[in-house]
């Protein structure tokens, strides 16, 4: 297949990345050509970098073995990298028959070097082997980056390889502190413009449905979400969750598929659910299907109510501590955030905080709103024996001698909403860290009836 | 390396008329001259180095000198070419010597500072260079200079005579070679080229000009301070030429893949047009003044010289362009060029937060400075626009895109460097470190705006879906 032709197909089937896949083709040529030793590739997530690059590889029939495409996440030490480019580069697949090993061992730049060029042999009519990694920016810090910007020119002259870098940070953080290589060739994959990001989901239109409307209904769903998201990822999660519920009512007949702004206003509480709970994945796309569709029998606080006590039915379970434990996560949330010095006036016992002096009112005025202060700054190490003190004085009743405060303590810290700050060695002066939020610290306070609000200390 | 690309240029003469021009070959072989695949037809302002290290590898070859030499210059310079050069020359001077007594007249070992990251390395690859099969293992456990001597000795007596054939050594990245513990790689080859017994040549090559005092005295006392220096191109004129030396066709690329003279002529007239263009021109010496790397011109005109086909055999100045555009393009600001709404508040927010006199803030102080900004101003803009305020999670879930782009970076103290070790240096995301428990939830991870206050009004700037107050407010 001539370049024009692959040019031509990929830019159908890629809608708004023709100018990358032109400018991809330009460099790589036809397989005998020289292609520059290294390219960069980078572009914000969700703009179609890698999925490009891999067709544009199947078309070069570069797919069987001089392509090897590689992702620094799995594998992230060199000798992963090296051995799964060579197996590539050699045609090799570890299977049963030759026990699981690899092509050759390799576990050193020099032997990849020397596999490498006994591999790609001396002919003067090389093709040009590929190695694509993915997720490039992974591999700074170490070695294997400079070497595989350099790996053409370390392989001498004669040797034809094209590393493929892809990222998503720019090429100015790459930059290697042992200067020597040059800089490679960049391609840049910008996020996509609204109608491309409109070309891309029409392919999503569900059959059977008229392509105009889905577009209608796409177009509208984009100027609600691209404020805060831009991701085509992301708009397609909603628009598959949003559009059924969208058209439901026109297959119940309640309205008809031009009234179009009264089933978006039909559809208006699924969209306000939709910026938060199905934006941030806290509602599953199972539990989404349950809820019910839109129609005009339902009201639509009904709907709004029915989702959000959905996203919250799966997000308590985990708090469900026992009751003294509760109060020593609160205690340890207060140690965290209250300034030590204000104890006596929070804790100490006989006294009402709310009814303390107008001084300690002015003080919280002065710094509130303040860009330092500890609600914004992160919870502080507190001793265990100020979270113990506090513990015994926002407990109401007396303890019950039998609730072992030290095994809470302990539990609290494998659940890992106490960090233990002091060395793990250190049986005595134990610091802790409180790592809730105070959304959570709210709701566990108010299952244990704890007005947690009283106590704190400079928060708005 | 001449003879690149003969073989595809037959054929296809084969399929074309006689008469026609053969583009792709003109393509393919300017292509490999832009990326550095062949060397260029010559060396500009390079004839002094290319003359000193030729005659000493001539020398060590013709008369069994020992010889030591630095060739010293910056990166991108030409030093490779001239050593390339020189070794092609000396094979086609000694080819033919070869042939008839069938052993090679010389050995060519080639070491990187880079790939050899020490000594037993090294020695293993060179005696892979020079062709012994023998298993090292045992003699590497000695010595390294009784190492060297054996695997020496091992060429001499494989050939017929006592003596044996000159070793020529090139030494890339010589400076990382001589970082190698007590240098012995080093001490043993410039003690053996001194010693007069073995004729053997070491070239380093280096890019650093304080090579010399990464010696030790006993290596440095072996060596010849000779030392070569390869310059940038001295005058915009001479970067120039160095450009339309690779562009052009010359006389052996006329003979290789027969290509007409009046073809090449008109070609390389149509280059020197190109290359006197106002926009080529003012990029050329635009890099000639920041970076004298010629690299980066010749890599500006891959994209144009690809697009050389039979129906448009000459560089076209339409396709030069935007490559010129592209690499002027910062590619920060491109990034950040389209991103949502919500993302360009949050950057707004850490430049206020900047400005306010704060070095470093995390997400709760950026979402706080924005919420108090746009509860604030959403009174006033609610005649215009829907601008809402996100809530936290959806706040969060953008600065993490922006973490994820290094825009923002988290601010590693000591403690977390120390106590992630090196291992974990390669993330940069906010749960950097997080595995040890030392750091705070990451809305509490200190972090930092990779962007100055002028960018993120350039930013602002650029776009034309902004708000009129998020631009007021960027411009506070």
């Amino acid at each position: 297949m001539s370049t024009e032709d692959v040019n031509a197909q990929l830019s159908e089937k890629f809608p708004g990345r023709s100018e990358q896949i032109d400018q991809l083709l330009s460099l790589l040529g036809e397989p005998t050509d020289a292609s520059p030793g290294c390219i960069f590739v980078y572009g914000p997530s969700a703009s179609g970098k890698t999925t490009v690059l891999q067709s544009l590889f199947s078309h070069y029939q570069a797919g069987e073995t001089r392509m090897a495409y590689v992702s620094s996440v799995e594998c992230f030490t060199a000798r992963l990298l090296f051995e799964r480019t060579l197996n590539a580069w050699a045609g090799h697949v570890p299977s049963k028959e030759n026990a699981y090993s690899n092509y050759r061992k390799c576990d050193s730049l020099v032997d990849f070097v020397a596999r490498v060029s006994e591999l790609l042999g001396d002919e003067e009519q090389a093709e040009t082997h590929y190695l694509v990694v993915d997720q490039a920016e992974r591999l700074r810090g170490t070695s294997v980056l400079t070497s595989l910007v350099r790996l053409s020119e370390l392989l001498g002259l004669r040797a034809n390889v094209c590393v493929v870098l892809v990222s998503t940070v720019v090429w100015d953080k790459f930059r290697v502190r042992h200067g020597g290589a040059t800089d490679p060739t960049l391609v840049f994959f910008p996020r996509y413009t609204k109608a491309q990001t409109l070309d891309i989901l029409a392919h999503d239109c569900p059959t059977g449905e008229p392509p105009g409307f889905f577009l209608t209904f796409v177009d509208a769903l984009y100027e609600v979400f691209h404020r805060n998201s831009t991701s085509v990822q992301e708009l397609r999660h909603l628009v598959a969750m949003l559009y059924p519920k969208f058209v439901q009512p026109v297959f119940e007949g309640q309205a008809t598929r031009s009234e179009f702004s009264r089933l978006f206003k039909l559809c208006q509480p699924y969209f306000s659910a939709a910026s938060e709970r199905l934006y941030l994945r806290e509602i599953s796309t199972s539990e989404w299907q349950r809820v019910a569709p839109a129609s005009a029998k339902n009201r639509a606080e009904d709907v709004a109510q029915a989702i959000y006590e959905l996203a919250d039915g799966s997000g308590s379970g985990i708090m469900d501590l026992p009751y003294y434990t509760k109060f020593l996560l609160v205690a340890g949330y207060l140690a965290s955030y209250n300034p030590s010095r204000l104890d006596m006036q929070y804790f100490a016992r006989g006294r009402d905080p709310s009814a303390k002096g107008r001084k300690r009112k002015r003080q919280a005025e002065d710094s509130l709103g303040g860009q330092k202060r500890q609600q914004l700054l992160g919870p502080r190490a507190f001793a265990i024996e100020r979270l113990l003190a506090i513990f015994y004085s926002i407990v109401a009743e007396a303890v019950d001698s039998s609730v072992d405060v030290q095994v809470q303590i302990a539990s609290l810290v494998t659940l890992r909403l106490f960090t233990r700050t002091s060395s793990g060695d250190r049986l005595d002066g134990v610091k802790c860290r409180c790592n809730v939020g105070l959304e959570t610290i709210r709701a566990i306070s108010r299952s244990v009836q704890f007005e947690v609000d009283r106590f704190l200390y400079d928060f708005a | 390396m001449p003879a690149r690309g003969r073989a595809s240029s037959r054929t296809r003469m084969d399929v074309d008329s006689a008469d026609s021009i053969d583009a792709g070959a003109v393509k393919k072989a300017i292509l490999n001259r832009l990326h550095g695949r062949t060397l260029l037809p010559e060396l500009v302002g390079l004839d002094a180095p290319f003359d000193s290290v030729f005659s000493l590898l001539s020398r060590t070859v013709a008369s069994a000198e020992g010889n030591t030499a630095l060739l010293i210059g910056p990166r991108g310079s030409g030093k490779s070419s001239i050593v390339q050069k020189s070794l092609d020359m000396l094979e086609r001077n000694h080819r033919g010597t070869q042939q008839t007594s069938g052993t090679p007249s010389y050995h060519v070992v080639r070491l990187n500072g880079f790939i050899h990251t020490n000594d037993k390395i090294a020695l293993r690859d060179i005696a892979r260079q020079l062709l012994i099969k023998q298993d090292l293992e045992d003699i590497l456990i000695g010595s390294f200079s009784d190492a060297f001597t054996y695997i020496l000795n091992l060429m001499r007596t494989s050939g017929d005579e006592a003596s044996m054939p000159p070793v020529l050594f090139i030494l890339e990245e010589f400076d990382l070679l001589a970082q190698h513990p007590k240098q012995s790689l080093l001490y043993t080859l410039f003690d053996i080229a001194q010693s007069q017994q073995t004729p053997i040549a070491v070239l380093g090559v280096t890019a650093r000009i304080d090579v010399m005092d990464l010696l030790e005295k006993r290596v440095k006392s072996r060596f010849s301070h000779r030392q070569i220096h390869a310059c940038n191109a001295k005058t915009l004129d001479d970067f120039i030429l160095i450009a339309r030396v690779a562009l052009s066709i010359h006389s052996s690329d006329q003979q290789q893949h027969q290509i007409t003279k009046a073809f090449a002529d008109t070609f390389n007239s149509k280059v020197s047009e190109l290359l006197s263009t106002e926009s080529v021109l003012s990029y050329i010496s635009e890099v000639f003044d920041i970076g004298k790397d010629i690299r980066q011109v010749l890599r500006t005109f891959v994209v144009a010289v690809s697009k050389i086909s039979d129906s448009q055999p000459y560089i076209d100045i339409a396709h030069v362009k935007p490559a010129i555009a592209r690499e002027r393009e910062s590619a920060k600001m491109q990034i950040l060029g389209s991103i949502s709404l919500l993302d360009l508040c949050l950057i707004i927010s850490m430049k206020s937060l900047v400005q306010s006199g704060n070095s470093k803030y995390n997400f709760e102080m950026v979402y706080n400075e924005y919420k108090t900004f746009m509860s604030r101003h959403m009174i006033a803009a609610s005649g215009g626009g829907a601008m809402k305020v996100y809530k936290k999670p959806v706040a969060l879930k953008a600065f993490e895109t922006l973490v994820e782009l290094e825009i923002v970076r988290p601010i590693l103290t000591s403690a977390v460097l120390s106590e992630a070790g090196s291992g974990a240096s390669g993330r940069n995301d906010l749960l950097a470190g997080s595995a040890q428990g030392v750091r705070a939830p990451k809305e509490y991870r200190m972090v930092q705006l990779m962007l100055e206050p002028g960018q993120v009004l350039e930013l602002v700037s650029q776009r034309l879906d902004v708000p009129v107050v998020i631009k007021r407010w960027a411009q506070q």
